[in-house]
């Protein structure tokens, strides 16, 4: 305890109570009232409706939902499994002396280096790669997949490869001890010891994909229009309210993602 | 060394190929076409002479130095209150940045338009009781904009590394420095600040590089005022097809982000974070 | 087929440091051997080296007739235990065990049998359905070990298999260990320790490590009686040890003619090595005068601390009516039986 004083800590609260509230609990209230109401030119929101959701879940807006559910779910799986991959490799890589060190070293700043590239850059890469050939996936939905792999690689490896690194080479050990060759190995004692990780790192994947919006907007073909597109589209055309209604759908749909994840870590967790 | 007898079993830089490739076909093929488009004839000089550029570059520093300044001060004090002076709920704040973390950007700016807009609540609060026709807050569409939205957004990730680092200080410390007759603050300032210090750099480091290429939070601002280098390659991109102009932009931005993430990578190291 | 484990110069070396130096050490079928010695010794990577976990730079590892050094550890048929117990998290008590049937391809209605009988024989049949963090320390030892026994191995490696255990639950252990040796009377084991209780216990012969190499190796009761260095007389059991001068005439100690066969030690410096216990206090043969400089209480005994001629000289005495005064001046003695002459100068920091 740092203060020791009643009225300290009751000053210490109230700090951070002016500070916490109108700062990050607001902008979430704030955006779930404006998503029933109609208007909004007083101190508070009026004239309640459930209509922008009733609007949220039919034709363009629920084509953008499975769009974006779609390529945040196919974005996170194929990311989790090269990630994993890469991890492991590299982990292989760093138990072979100096030179698989140096080696283990580069393959994990070739795939951290999509954190550091700015999203849009991304989106302009992968738009020049894929707009000439000898692949041409301009105009199309993969190229829009494609994009939401490389940004969201980075972040599985991240993670992957620091459990990897925690996990204890005893139980490795103990495996191939007991007769176990190394894929029998990988699939029944290091992937299942992971599974927490992995768990973790699909949800991280999942979350940043639905929410991705900077390399979508150089990207996205007209019939393949993400959630935060068309939020953006929505809001750009001053249509606020509506706006506001989808982005709690998309909230609502990541917390439920995140949710379901962190239930199938908890059921996972050994220790 | 006696290997006979033996298949020779894979080795590891085999098995760590498939990845390496896949990675080079969909990210660093596509970054060296980048660098290959943007060395166009002319088009550094270009784009390096033009007002648009510098002035992009200008407000894209300040804004990440300013905001990643706004987030260690908060994120420091929230941190701080949180951990040492802990309330109850003070779990469920914790969660609830971990849920912050997992949204995008752009939502801020679009509760920012609800909150201080023209006629949001902050203004309709104005002129409900001064019964004037606008109110004072027009700040929304400036960089001053973009700032309350990116410090908003961006100290969640200040305090998730101070509250890590936190958790493992021994509050032994704490509490003998006060039986030794330290005030709170001066526990603040000489026992926990330098404690802090590795997770403040790491995690300002990090912020100040997600501020660089912070792109969501700008574009919903809608601010013609307001452009940075992200989004200065979309504008050239998208709007106006000069794709030498933004891949020149692309490049210096890439440097400047990838030469700080170096630099996090290196902080956060030492850090242990 | 014989089993068994046959050290040929194996030589291990992690980046120029030399961790095992040229070990020749032979584990007879059946035969329980102990490598004692304090940590960074090399028993460790002894051990490791017949597990597969390190590769000799020179030498070859065999079990049985066959040389593994190349094999990797899932084609050496051994069965390990190790200090954490390394069991798996994830996985029921039962489904550690079958861990190494499975991986072995072991007919599929063969397992649940081998499964149980390790079990049993191990005691920890009733926790079959239990995940190991429900288990004691104790348990999960014995786990490991049922895992370890299921595959049947000809060799069993112990790493220091007591040593995260409580000192009750190791005395235990130990002899539950001792009686599953008489019940598998064909499995060699090499067991890696740093405790000479343990050592003197379980083994038939131990090897005693001490920088990298093998210092001597024979019967527990043989390195306890005849030690030949001052390391292991000094790590198997306590021990004085004096330096002596050895002359054509005899022995001497301090400028005292002791009573001490003087085997075939060369003429000059030489360690003289006394157990404590075999020190008597009052006159006898090779009395030795000095004066009490500390006493321990230690329930049976007494421990007197003597201080001879600039040596401190421990005699471990039984029986004492009262405790004797520190500065008083006593005499001790020993049998010229038992002492050990050993070459001096091999260990000089004991």
């Amino acid at each position: 305890m740092l203060v020791h004083s009643r009225t300290g800590r009751w000053t210490a609260w109230a700090g951070f109570a002016v500070l916490f509230v109108p700062l990050f609990a607001l902008p979430f209230l704030v955006i779930v009232a404006a998503s029933f109401s109609t208007n909004w030119s007083g101190a508070f929101p009026s004239g309640p409706t459930t209509a922008h959701y009733a609007a949220a879940v039919r034709g363009e807006s629920l084509q953008a939902l499975t769009t974006s559910l779609v390529t945040a779910v196919t974005a996170s799986l194929i990311a989790l499994t090269a990630g994993t991959w890469a991890a492991l490799a590299g982990a292989a890589l760093g138990g072979g002396g100096p030179w698989g060190r140096r080696a283990k070293r580069v393959l994990d700043a070739l795939f951290m280096l999509p954190v550091a590239v700015p999203s849009v850059v991304v989106g302009l890469a992968v738009l020049v790669a894929y707009s000439q050939p000898p692949v041409l996936l301009n105009g199309t939905r993969w190229i829009v997949i494609l994009a939401h792999t490389v940004l969201v690689t980075a972040f599985a490896h991240q993670s992957v490869s620091a459990a990897v690194v925690r996990l204890d080479p005893m139980y490795e050990q103990a495996a191939a001890g007991l007769g176990a060759r190394p894929s029998y190995v990988l699939l029944r004692v290091k992937l299942p010891l992971l599974l927490p990780s992995l768990n973790a790192a699909a949800g991280l994947c999942f979350a940043l994909s639905m929410g991705e919006l900077s390399a979508t907007m150089m990207l996205y073909p007209p019939d393949w229009t993400p959630l935060p597109v068309l939020i953006f589209t929505r809001t750009d055309r001053g249509a606020l309210f509506t706006g506001s209604a989808l982005a709690v759908v998309l909230m609502a749909a990541t917390l439920l993602a995140l949710l379901a994840v962190s239930r199938i870590r908890t059921k996972a967790s050994y220790r | 060394m006696p290997t006979t007898g033996t298949p020779r079993a894979i080795p590891p830089w085999v098995w760590a190929l498939p990845p390496v490739a896949v990675l080079a076909v969909v990210f660093l093929y596509p970054l060296a076409l980048v660098v290959q488009e943007s060395l166009a004839p002319g088009a550094y000089a270009d784009v390096l002479a033009s007002a648009s550029f510098r002035e992009a570059l200008v407000t894209t520093l300040w804004l990440a130095v300013a905001s990643t300044a706004g987030c260690l001060v908060l994120g420091f004090v929230l941190a701080v209150v949180i951990a040492f002076v802990p309330f109850p709920g003070g779990k469920a704040v914790s969660k609830f940045i971990d849920v912050f973390l997992s949204f995008p950007s752009f939502l801020i700016t679009l509760a920012l338009l609800f909150l201080y807009g023209t006629v949001g609540m902050a203004n309709g609060l104005w002129t409900d009781v001064t019964g004037d026709t606008t109110g004072p807050f027009q700040f929304l569409t400036t960089p001053w904009g973009v700032l309350l939205a990116e410090i908003t957004y961006f100290t969640p990730f200040v305090m998730r590394p101070l509250l890590a680092a936190f958790s493992q200080m021994e509050t032994a410390q704490l509490e003998v420095a006060s039986s030794l007759g330290a005030r709170p603050l001066r526990i603040v300032r000489q026992v926990i600040l330098p404690e802090a210090l590795p997770a403040l750099a790491a995690g300002g480091s990090l912020v100040l590089v997600m501020c660089l290429n912070e792109f969501g939070i700008v574009l919903f601002t809608g601010a013609k005022g307001v452009t940075t280098l992200p989004m200065l390659v979309y504008g050239k991109a998208i709007l106006e097809s000069d794709y030498a102009a933004a891949c020149v932009v692309a490049v210096v931005n890439v440097a400047l982000s990838v030469g700080l993430y170096v630099l996090y990578r290196g902080v956060s190291r030492r850090a242990g974070a | 087929m014989t089993s068994g484990i046959r050290f040929d110069a194996v030589s291990v070396a992690y980046g120029g440091t030399t961790v095992l130096d040229r070990l020749d050490l032979t584990v007879e079928p059946g035969e329980v051997i102990a490598l004692l010695g304090p940590s960074g010794s090399g028993k460790t990577t002894a051990l490791r080296a017949v597990a597969g976990f390190v590769r000799p730079v020179s030498g070859r590892v065999l079990i049985g007739d066959r040389d593994v050094t190349a094999l990797p550890p899932y084609r050496r048929g051994i069965g390990m235990v190790v200090q954490q117990y390394a069991l798996f998290p994830h996985l029921r008590v039962e489904a550690n065990v079958a861990f190494g049937l499975k991986a072995r391809k072991t007919p599929k209605d063969e397992i649940p049998g081998r499964v149980a009988e390790a079990l049993e024989m191990t005691g920890m049949a009733a926790y079959a359905h239990r995940y190991p963090r429900e288990l004691s320390g104790g348990q999960q030892q014995r786990v490991a070990i049922a895992r370890a026994l299921a595959i049947r191995p000809k060799v069993l490696l112990l790493d220091e298999p007591l040593s995260a255990l409580d000192a009750q639950l190791r005395s235990g252990m130990l002899a539950e260990l001792a009686r599953l040796h008489r019940e598998l009377p064909d499995v060699s084991i090499l067991y890696v320790t740093h405790d000479q209780v343990e050592a003197l216990t379980l083994a038939d012969r131990i090897a005693v490590m001490d920088k990298a190499r093998l210092q001597d190796c024979g019967t527990p009761q043989d390195l306890y009686r005849r030690p030949r260095t001052e390391f292991t007389a000094s790590f198997v059991g306590n021990a004085n040890l004096l330096p002596v001068t050895v002359t054509a005439d005899g022995v001497a100690f301090d400028g005292t003619e002791l009573n001490v066969a003087p085997g075939d030690a060369t003429p000059g410096a030489a360690t003289l090595c006394v157990r404590p216990h075999l020190v008597g206090l009052g006159e006898g043969p090779n009395a030795l005068r000095g004066r009490i400089v500390e006493v321990q209480w230690r329930g049976s005994t007494h421990r007197l601390y003597v201080e001879v001629g600039g040596h401190r000289v421990k005699a471990d005495v039984r029986e004492l009516r009262e405790t004797p005064l520190l500065g008083s001046e006593v005499t001790l003695h020993f049998a010229p039986e038992d002492a050990v002459l050993l070459a001096a100068g091999v260990n000089d920091d004991h």
